[in-house]
C-alpha cells in the first residue's frame, strides 16, 4: 500500500435517526502510518461516526471505503476480518471469560471455531491453539499483564481493562485501529502509560482513528486532527494549524 | 423399587437431561433467550409418532385424524424427531432471532410458542388437535415384548445412550475455540462483532442444533408415554426448563444436569412421594406441588442465582503462577 | 352482509374485553420492564373476589368496582415485596420473568383451595338482548363497550395531560434521565402499579363477565389475548396495545362470521404471526426497539 494513498476513506456520510443528524456529511481520509484525532464537542457525532466507519452503524447515505474496497454495505465482523477493528467508549471486556480468554476470542485462524471443527475435539484444534495461546502470552507480557491472565475480565479496573480490548484489538492483527476515547475512564496514572503505547504501535506502522477529548494527549499523539461539531467536519490538519482557525477555537478548543 | 417407577424416574430424568443441555447450549452459553424451546421438543414429539405410527385409516387408529403415519421402525422417528426440531429452527430463528432488542425476542418467541400450542389445538386434522395422538408404538416393540422388565431395561438404555451421544456433543461444543466465541458473543455481542464475530451465524446455528436436541428428548419420551397432546407442552414448561437451567448453573453442562434432576425431576419425585405418604387431601398435592416449585425458584434466584454448578473458569495450562508483575512497571520492563 | 355487521357488534365487545386487559399489561412492561407473567392470575383472583361480592347480593356493576380496587393492591403489593426487591438486587430481564412465572404458579395453585376446579357466573351473566339495526348486543355488552371507551379515554386523559401522565412517560422512555430531571421514579412506579393493577381486576371481571362462565383455568386464556394484542401494537405502547385490540377483535369476530367460529384464536394469533413477521417489534413501537448498535 503506497504511503500516500489515504488506508480508510469516507465520503459524505451521513447518519440520521427520527430527524436528527447526528453525521451530517463528513468526508474524511485517514493515513497509513500516522495516528489521526478525532476532536469536537459533545453530541458532534465523533462516536456516531466511529460507529458507522466500523460497521456497526449502517450510513444513511455516503461511501466508506477501506484499502481501496468498498466496504459501505459490509456489516462490521467482516471489516473486523479485514482489518478494521474498533474498540468501544465504554468497557467492552467479556466479563465472565478470563483476560486469556478474552484475548484468544479474538485469535483468527483457529481450526476450533467452527462448529464442526469443535466437534471433531481438541485433537484437532489444539495445534491451533496452543499456537495463538502462545501469541497472546506474548501480548501479555508485553502490555505487563501476564500474572492476570487467568482472572475474570470482569474483575478488572478501568484501565486494565482498556488495554485487554486494545491487546484483543492486536490479536487480529489489524491494519487500522478505530480507538473510541481510549483514556476514558483511566486512571490518571495509567493514561501516560497507554499514550507510550500507542506511540510505540505507530512507530511500529500501525494506522490509528482515535476520539480523544484530553487536548494534550491530542497535542502529544495525534498528527493530523480531525475536528467535528453538530454532524460536520469543521477543520483538518495540524493542530498547531487548527490553533489558529477562530471559528475551531470558539467552538471547541478552550485553551 | 420396582423396575417400571424405576424406569419411569430414569427416562424422565434422560429426557429432561437432553433437554436442559440443548437449552444451556442456546441460553447458558449463547445468550439466546429462547421462551419457545418447548415447542421444539413438541416437534421431535409429533415427528417421530407420525413416523412410527401407522396412518390413521388403520383400524385400531381410525379414532384420531393425523397427517403421515410412515410405520418406520426405529430408530428412524428417534432421528426424525431430532431433524424436525432441527427444522422449525429454521423459520423460528430466521423470523425472531433478527435485529430485535432481547426484550421484544424473549416475548416475541414465548408468543411464538402460544401460537404453535394454539394452532395445533384447534386445527384438528393435523395432528388431531386438542385431544392429541394416542396409541404411539414403542421403539422396537416388535423386537422386544414391551410388558416385560427387559423391555424397560432396554428404554433406559436407549435413554442412557442419547443422554451420553448429547452430553459428548454439548461438552465438545463448550469446550472449544467455538463454545469459547459463543460465550464472548453472550457476554457482549457489540464487541464479539467488532472482533470479526457473526452473531447471526452463531445464534441460528446454535438455535438449529439446541432444537434439533430438543427434537430428540421429545422423540424419547413420546416413544415412552405413547401419547402427546397440546396440554403435554404448554408455555410454563419452558419457563420451569428455564429455571432449571439457571438452578442448576447456567453455561455449565454439569449445571444443565444438576438442574434436569432438581427441578424438573426432583418435583415429580416429590409429588410421588407426598401422594404416598398420604400427606393432605390428594387433589390438593399437585397444588402444593406447584407451589414448592414457584417457593424454590424464587429461593434460588434470590440467594444464589449463579446457580448450584456456576460456569467453571477455563485456566490454559502453563499459566504463571508466581511473577507479580505490577502492569505499571512492567510495561517498561519488557 | 347483515352478517358482516352483527359480527362488527361483537367485535366492539371483544375489543372492549381485550382493550382493558392489553393496556395494563403493556404499560407494566413499557414503565417498569416487567413482563408480568401472573397478570392472568391476578385477573381472574380479582374475577373471583368480584363472584364471591357478587354472590352475597352485590350488583355486579358494583362488584367491578371491588374487583378493580382488589386487582389495584394486589399488584401493588406483589411488586412491593417479590418485584421491585428482585429487581433491586440487579435481577435481570429474563431471572424477573421467571420471577413473575413462580409468582403465577403460586397464585392459581393457592387460590385452588379456595376456589376449586368448579366454574361459577356471575348473577347478571344474562341481560336483556337490544337490537340496533343489524347489530344484537345485550345490555351487558353495550355496558361493556360504553366502559372500556371511557377507561381508555381516562387512560389517554391520563398519559397526555396530568404531571403524573408526563412523568409516567418519561420513566418508560428512560429512567435514568427521568430521575436526573427530578421525577421521583420510585412513586410513579408504585403508581403505575395501583393503576395497571386496578386495570387488571377491571379486565378481569368484565372478561368473566363476557364469558358465559370461568374457572381458575381461564386466567392463561387472558393472560396469552393480552399478551397478543401487546405485542401487536408494540410492547410498552398503550396506544398500541388499543390497536392490537381493536385489530384483534375485530378481525376474529368477522373472521367468525365468514368462515368457523372455532378458528377465531388461531385467526388473532395468525394475525401476529404476520405483524412478526413483517414488522417484528409490533405496529406503534418507536425506535429502541430494535436492537442497539453501538
Amino acid at each position: 500500500m503506497p504511503l500516500s494513498e489515504p488506508m480508510l476513506t469516507a465520503r459524505d456520510v451521513h447518519r440520521h435517526f427520527e430527524g436528527l443528524h447526528a453525521v451530517d456529511g463528513v468526508s474524511i481520509e485517514v493515513m497509513p502510518g500516522r495516528i489521526t484525532g478525532l476532536i469536537g464537542p459533545n453530541g458532534a457525532g465523533k462516536s456516531t461516526l466511529m460507529a458507522v466507519l466500523a460497521g456497526t452503524l449502517p450510513a444513511s447515505s455516503g461511501t466508506v471505503i477501506f484499502q481501496g474496497e468498498d466496504i459501505t454495505r459490509m456489516p462490521a465482523y467482516q471489516r473486523a476480518r479485514r482489518g478494521l477493528v474498533r474498540t468501544f467508549q465504554l468497557p467492552s471486556e467479556f466479563a465472565q471469560l478470563t483476560v486469556l480468554e478474552n484475548l484468544m476470542v479474538a485469535a483468527p485462524d483457529n481450526r476450533g471455531e467452527s462448529l464442526l471443527g469443535a466437534l471433531l475435539g481438541k485433537r484437532y484444534w489444539m495445534p491451533d491453539e496452543e499456537r495463538l495461546v502462545a501469541q497472546a502470552r506474548g501480548l501479555l507480557k508485553r502490555f505487563g499483564m501476564s500474572a492476570k491472565e487467568s482472572d475474570y475480565a470482569g474483575t478488572l479496573s478501568g484501565g486494565q481493562k482498556r488495554l485487554v480490548e486494545i491487546m484483543r484489538a492486536l490479536m487480529l492483527r489489524p491494519r487500522l485501529l478505530l480507538l473510541d476515547e481510549p483514556m476514558s475512564g483511566v486512571h490518571p496514572s495509567i493514561v501516560d502509560e497507554i499514550a507510550g503505547y500507542l506511540e510505540t504501535l505507530r512507530d511500529e506502522g500501525m494506522t490509528i482513528l482515535m476520539v480523544e477529548h484530553e487536548l494534550h494527549m491530542v497535542d502529544r499523539l495525534c498528527d493530523p486532527v480531525v475536528v467535528m461539531a453538530q454532524g460536520k467536519v469543521i477543520g483538518q490538519g495540524g493542530m498547531a494549524a487548527l490553533r489558529k482557525q477562530p471559528e475551531i477555537v470558539e467552538a471547541y478548543l478552550v485553551g | 423399587m420396582n423396575t417400571y417407577y424405576a424406569a419411569n424416574l430414569l427416562i424422565f430424568a434422560g429426557v429432561d437431561i437432553i433437554a436442559c443441555l440443548a437449552l444451556n447450549l442456546q441460553f447458558g452459553v449463547s445468550g439466546i433467550v429462547n421462551f419457545s424451546f418447548i415447542i421444539f421438543q413438541a416437534a421431535g414429539a409429533y415427528a417421530a409418532a407420525i413416523l412410527s405410527m401407522p396412518p390413521d385409516s388403520a383400524p385400531d387408529y381410525s379414532f384420531q385424524i393425523y397427517f403421515g403415519g410412515y410405520q418406520l421402525p426405529f430408530p428412524i422417528p428417534w432421528i426424525g424427531g431430532a431433524i424436525a426440531g432441527g427444522l422449525l429452527a429454521l423459520p423460528v430463528g430466521l423470523v425472531v432471532l433478527r435485529r430485535l432488542r432481547a426484550d421484544y425476542q424473549a416475548i416475541a418467541l414465548l408468543v411464538t410458542s402460544i401460537i404453535a400450542n394454539t394452532v395445533i389445538n384447534n386445527a384438528r386434522p393435523l395432528l388431531n388437535g386438542a385431544a392429541g395422538l394416542a396409541l404411539v408404538p414403542q421403539p422396537l416393540q416388535d423386537q422386544v415384548d414391551t410388558n416385560t422388565h427387559a423391555y424397560q431395561y432396554l428404554y433406559i438404555g436407549l435413554t442412557a445412550i442419547c443422554v451420553a451421544i448429547i452430553w459428548f456433543i454439548s461438552a465438545r461444543i463448550v469446550n472449544s475455540p467455538y463454545g469459547r466465541s459463543l460465550r464472548a458473543m453472550r457476554d457482549n455481542e457489540l464487541a464479539a462483532t467488532a472482533l470479526g464475530k457473526n452473531p447471526s451465524a452463531l445464534k441460528m446455528t446454535m438455535f438449529i442444533v439446541g432444537g434439533a436436541i430438543a427434537g430428540l428428548s421429545g422423540a424419547i419420551l413420546v416413544g415412552f408415554l405413547q401419547v402427546w397432546a397440546p396440554s403435554t407442552w404448554l408455555y410454563p414448561e419452558t419457563i420451569i426448563l428455564f429455571a432449571a437451567v439457571i438452578v442448576g448453573g447456567r453455561g455449565n453442562n454439569v449445571g444443565a444436569i444438576l438442574g434436569a434432576l432438581l427441578v424438573p425431576v426432583g418435583f415429580e419425585e416429590v409429588t410421588r412421594l407426598l401422594t404416598r405418604m398420604n400427606v393432605g387431601p390428594p387433589q390438593l398435592i399437585p397444588a402444593l406441588e406447584w407451589i414448592c416449585i414457584g417457593l424454590f425458584i424464587l429461593g434460588f434466584l434470590w440467594f444464589r442465582p449463579r446457580g448450584v454448578a456456576p460456569e467453571p473458569r477455563h485456566v490454559f495450562p502453563g499459566a504463571p503462577v508466581t511473577e507479580d508483575t505490577h502492569w505499571v512497571e512492567g510495561a517498561h520492563a519488557s | 352482509m347483515s352478517l358482516l355487521i352483527a359480527a362488527f357488534g361483537f367485535g366492539l365487545v371483544s375489543m372492549s374485553v381485550i382493550a382493558l386487559a392489553a393496556v395494563g399489561f403493556t404499560m407494566q412492561f413499557g414503565i417498569t420492564n416487567m413482563i408480568n407473567l401472573a397478570y392472568g392470575e391476578v385477573m381472574i383472583a380479582s374475577a373471583y373476589l368480584a363472584y364471591y361480592v357478587n354472590q352475597a347480593g352485590v350488583s355486579i356493576w358494583i362488584a367491578m368496582l371491588g374487583g378493580a380496587a382488589f386487582g389495584a393492591v394486589f399488584s401493588f403489593l406483589i411488586n412491593r415485596f417479590v418485584y421491585a426487591p428482585f429487581q433491586r438486587k440487579g435481577t435481570a430481564l429474563l431471572g424477573m420473568v421467571i420471577v413473575s412465572l413462580a409468582v403465577s404458579l403460586m397464585i392459581a395453585n393457592g387460590m385452588l383451595p379456595i376456589v376449586g376446579y368448579f366454574s361459577v357466573a356471575y348473577r347478571e351473566r344474562f341481560s336483556h338482548l337490544l337490537r340496533i339495526g343489524a347489530i344484537a348486543l345485550t345490555v351487558n355488552q353495550i355496558v361493556i363497550i360504553v366502559l372500556a371507551v371511557a377507561v381508555m379515554l381516562a387512560i389517554h386523559a391520563l398519559l397526555r395531560y396530568t404531571r403524573l401522565g408526563k412523568a409516567m412517560r418519561a420513566t418508560a422512555a428512560n429512567p435514568t434521565l427521568a430521575r436526573n430531571c427530578g421525577i421521583p421514579t420510585q412513586r410513579v412506579i408504585d403508581v403505575v402499579w395501583l393503576i395497571t393493577g386496578g386495570l387488571c381486576g377491571l379486565a378481569g371481571v368484565v372478561a368473566a363477565l363476557d364469558s358465559d362462565s370461568f374457572t381458575i383455568a381461564s386466567g392463561a386464556g387472558f393472560l396469552i389475548t393480552a399478551l397478543a394484542a401487546a405485542v401487536l401494537g408494540g410492547a410498552g405502547q398503550p396506544y398500541g396495545a388499543m390497536l392490537g385490540a381493536v385489530i384483534i377483535g375485530l378481525i376474529t369476530e368477522l373472521s367468525a362470521a365468514v368462515w368457523a367460529p372455532d378458528y377465531k384464536q388461531v385467526v388473532a394469533f395468525g394475525i401476529l404471526v404476520l405483524v412478526m413477521l413483517l414488522r417484528p417489534q409490533g405496529l406503534l413501537a418507536k425506535r429502541g426497539a430494535l436492537a442497539a448498535a453501538g
